[in-house]
C-alpha cells in the first residue's frame, strides 16, 4: 500500500510531535524501545507511553527514519530552514532512531554552543538513546563533548590548566566541593553500568567510565576505592565480560600510581631517600601515614588476586578471569620491581595515567614493550633488590601476600583438583606465562637468554640477506 | 533464534536465570503446570514476546525429550536446561551460557521434587498455571540469581554423573528428521500473533546492525 507524499509528511509530523508531547508529559521516561508491530495502522499513534518506557511501534519507522533524516540534510545544505525548536525535536526524534547520525548530534552541538540548548539536556537524551543502542559510539563521543563543556562551566579557571593529579571534585586541594559534578559523576557511573549490562564486553562504555574518571575525579583515591568495590559484584556476576576486569585493572593501575605518588609528595623533595624508609620503617608523622598508604598497595594487590582465586575457582574455566589474574599479578610485580630501585629513576609503566581515550587503545600493547625494557636495566640492581623485597614483604599482611611461590601453589591446587579441561589448560598455560615472562626476565640468565636470542635473529637475518645476494 | 530473534534481546553475559517452568509430558504433548520468569533484562516492549516464546521453548524441549533424561540444549547465548522424571514430570530452566549448569539440575531436582509432594499427580495431565496451586517457582527464581548464594551445591563436586547429561547443540537437533522449527512457532497455541509476526521478520534480520 504505497502511501502519498503528503501522508507520509502528515503522519511523520504527527509522530515527531507525539515523541515531543510524550517528554512533556513524563519528564521520568527512562527507557525507548521499538514494539513489534509490523501492520501500520495510521489513525492512531505510533508512540506508546506506558509507564516510564516510550515505544514505537515499528511499522512507522520505515517512513519517519528517511524523512526526519532528509529534512535535517536540507537544513544544513540551507535548503530549507528549521527554527530552533523544530531542529531540537527533529534531531531528538533521529537520534532515538538512529543514534549514530553524527551530524544530528553536531546540530545540538552548535545550539548548546549558542545557549539556546541545555547541555545538560543531551547528556539525557543520550542516557535514553543508549538503552536502546547500548554501544552506538557517536552517543558516547558526544557525551564527552557535553561533559567537557559542564567541566568548563563548572571550574572556568580550571579547566585550562592541566595541572596533573589536580582533584576536580574537591578535598585535599583546598578547592571547595563541586556538587553538580558530584552528581554529574554519580549518573555518569550509573549511565555507564547499565550500557555495559546491556551488552557484553561493551567497550565503549567501559572506555567512557575511565575517560570520565581521569577527566571528572582524577586523583581522587576515594572515588577509585568505592568503584573498585562497587565492581566486585558486578564482575563476579559477569565473569566473562574482559572490558569489566580491564576497568579492574585501570582501577588497580590508578590507585598504586596516586598512591605512590602521595607517598613521594609527602616525604618532601629528596627523592632518592623516600623509599628506603620504608623497609625500616623508622620516620616521622608524615612518613609514617605515607607508609600506611603503601603498605596498602600489597594489600590492594592481595585483595584483587584473593577475589580473581575466589571466582576462578566457582566458575571453572573462563579464560578471562585468567587474563585478568595475568594483568594483575604483572602490575604487582613490577611495582614491587620499582619499589626495589634506589638508584635513579627508571620510566614506570605505572605513571602513565594520563592516558588519553586513543591512547589507552594502544596501552597494552605497548606495556609489554616497556615491561621488558625496564627489566633489561634492573639486572645490576637486582641482587640488592631481592632483599629489600622480602624484607617488605614480612611487614605486610601474612595472609596478603602476593608471589611467585603462591602463584605457583595455586597453579597446582587448581590442576590437582579441576575436572574441566578448559580450566586445566588455562591454569597450564598462567604456569607457562610464569615460567616465561616473569621469571626468566628476572634472572641473569634469562635476560643473557633473551639477548642471545635477539643476537640469534639478527644473524639469522644477516644471513638471509647474504643468500639473497648474488 | 528463538529469543534472540528479537532485537534488543536481553544482555548475554550476565550469569543470569531467566525462566523456570514445571511440565507434564503428555502423549503427544507436553503441558504447561507453572512458571515463573524473571525478564528484567530484556527491554521492556519486546517482554511479553519473550516470555511467549520461553513458554514455547520449555514446551517444545519437554515434549522432544525422553522420561528419565537430563539435558542441556544450547540456542545461541542461552541455555535450556531440561529434566524429566520418569513419571513425566518435567522442569525447564532457562538460562544465561555462563550461568553454571550443575546448579540448574540441582534446582531442577529440588523443584520438581518439592512439587511432586504438594500437587497431587492426578491433576497433572489436565493442569495449568490457572488451576495448579504452587507458587515457590518465583522465589526459587529470585533465590537462584546468584549462583552462589543458592546453595551450597555449587561448590560440591557433583553427584550428578555429567556424562548421562545430553548435550544439545541447537534447538533444530531436537526435532524429527523434516520438521522445521518455523512450522511448529506458526502452529504453536503459546505464541500470539505479535510474536509470530515477529519472529518472521526477526528471523529475516541481522537484528546486531538493523535500525529497526
Amino acid at each position: 500500500m504505497a502511501e502519498s507524499e503528503e501522508e507520509v509528511d502528515v503522519l511523520v509530523q504527527r509522530v515527531v510531535k507525539d515523541i515531543n508531547n510524550a517528554f512533556k508529559k513524563n519528564p521520568n521516561i527512562d527507557e525507548i524501545g521499538l514494539i513489534p508491530c509490523p501492520e501500520a495502522r495510521y489513525n492512531r499513534s505510533p508512540i506508546v507511553l506506558v509507564e516510564n518506557k516510550l515505544g514505537m511501534e515499528s511499522w512507522c519507522v520505515k517512513f519517519l527514519l528517511p524523512f526526519v533524516h532528509n529534512k535535517l540534510l536540507l537544513y544544513r545544505q540551507r535548503k530549507q530552514w528549521l527554527d530552533r525548536e523544530a531542529l531540537i525535536d527533529i534531531t531528538c526524534t533521529l537520534l532515538l532512531l538512529n543514534p549514530d547520525f553524527t551530524t544530528a548530534w553536531n546540530v545540538r552541538k552548535e545550539l548548546a554552543q549558542c545557549g539556546v540548548l541545555n547541555p545538560e539536556r543531551d547528556l539525557y537524551l543520550g542516557k535514553l538513546v543508549l538503552t536502546k543502542f547500548p554501544k552506538s559510539p557517536e552517543t558516547w563521543i558526544h557525551r564527552r563533548w557535553v561533559l567537557q563543556q559542564v567541566l568548563r562551566q563548572c571550574r572556568p579557571r580550571a579547566a585550562e590548566q592541566k595541572e596533573p593529579g589536580e582533584v576536580e571534585l574537591g578535598g585535599a586541594q583546598g578547592s571547595p566541593p563541586n556538587e553538580r559534578l558530584r552528581r554529574v559523576l554519580r549518573d555518569e557511573m550509573k549511565v555507564c553500568a547499565e550500557a555495559a549490562g546491556r551488552y557484553p564486553s561493551n567497550y565503549n562504555a567501559w572506555s567512557h567510565r575511565i575517560w570520565v574518571l581521569q577527566n571528572l575525579a582524577k586523583g581522587n583515591l576515594k572515588i577509585l576505592y568505592d568503584e573498585l568495590s562497587s565492581m566486585k559484584l558486578w564482575v563476579s556476576t559477569h565473569v566473562s565480560d574482559h572490558s569489566g576486569f580491564h576497568y579492574r585493572q585501570f582501577l588497580m593501575k590508578a590507585l598504586v600510581a596516586e598512591l605512590s605518588r602521595a607517598a613521594d609528595a609527602s616525604c618532601g623533595p629528596s627523592q632518592d631517600l623516600h623509599r628506603s624508609h620504608w623497609p625500616n620503617g623508622d620516620g616521622v608523622g608524615p612518613a609514617a601515614a605515607e607508609e600506611s598508604r603503601t603498605a596498602s598497595v600489597p594489600e590492594l594487590f592481595g585483595k584483587e588476586l584473593e577475589l580473581c582465586t575466589d571466582l576462578i575457582e566457582t566458575y571453572p574455566g573462563h579464560e578471562t578471569l585468567w587474563c585478568h589474574r595475568r594483568h594483575v599479578f604483572f602490575l604487582w610485580y613490577h611495582w614491587r620491581k620499582e619499589q626495589s630501585q634506589d638508584v635513579g629513576r627508571q620510566p614506570s609503566l605505572l605513571n602513565h595515567t594520563d592516558e588519553t581515550l586513543s591512547g589507552s587503545l594502544g596501552a597494552s600493547a605497548g606495556r609489554n614493550v616497556q615491561a621488558m625494557d625496564v627489566d633489561l636495566a634492573l639486572e645490576e640492581s637486582k641482587q640488592t633488590s631481592y632483599t629489600q623485597d622480602s624484607k617488605r614483604l614480612k611487614r605486610g599482611p601474612l595472609q596478603l601476600r602476593p608471589g611467585l611461590p603462591s602463584e605457583h601453589s595455586f597453579v597446582t591446587k587448581i590442576l590437582s583438583g579441576c575436572r574441566s579441561p578448559e580450566q586445566g589448560r588455562f591454569a597450564a598455560a598462567y604456569r607457562k606465562w610464569l615460567d616465561s615472562v616473569i621469571v626468566a626476565a628476572d634472572t641473569r640468565s634469562g635476560s643473557v637468554k633473551i639477548k642471545a636470542n635477539m643476537n640469534k635473529r639478527i644473524s639469522k637475518r644477516k644471513t638471509k640477506v647474504e643468500t639473497l645476494l648474488p | 533464534m528463538l529469543v534472540k530473534g528479537l532485537p534488543g534481546g536481553a544482555s548475554r553475559v550476565n550469569m543470569k536465570l531467566y525462566s523456570l517452568s514445571v511440565l507434564y509430558k503428555g502423549i503427544n504433548k507436553s503441558n504447561l503446570l507453572k512458571a515463573a520468569y524473571d525478564l528484567s533484562s530484556f527491554s521492556f516492549f519486546q517482554r511479553s514476546s519473550v516470555q511467549e516464546f520461553m513458554t514455547f521453548t520449555s514446551a517444545l524441549i519437554v515434549e522432544r525429550s525422553s522420561t528419565g533424561t537430563r539435558s542441556s540444549i544450547k540456542e545461541q547465548e542461552y541455555l535450556c536446561h531440561v529434566y524429566v522424571r520418569n513419571d513425566s514430570l518435567g522442569g525447564v530452566v532457562i538460562a544465561d551460557g555462563e550461568y553454571p549448569s550443575r546448579v540448574c539440575f540441582t534446582l531442577l531436582d529440588k523443584v520438581l521434587d518439592e512439587f511432586s509432594r504438594q500437587v497431587d499427580s492426578i491433576d497433572w495431565p489436565s493442569g495449568s498455571p490457572a488451576t495448579i496451586s504452587y507458587t515457590a517457582l518465583d522465589s526459587y527464581l529470585a533465590k537462584y540469581q546468584n549462583p552462589r548464594e543458592a546453595d551450597a551445591m555449587t561448590k560440591v563436586q557433583a553427584e550428578l554423573d555429567e556424562t548421562k547429561i545430553i548435550l544439545h547443540n541447537t534447538m533444530e537437533s531436537l526435532l524429527e528428521r523434516g520438521e522445521k522449527l518455523d512450522d511448529l512457532v506458526q502452529k504453536s497455541e503459546h505464541l500470539g500473533t505479535q510474536s509470530k509476526a515477529f519472529y518472521k521478520t526477526a528471523r529475516k534480520q541481522n537484528s546486531c546492525c538493523e535500525v529497526m
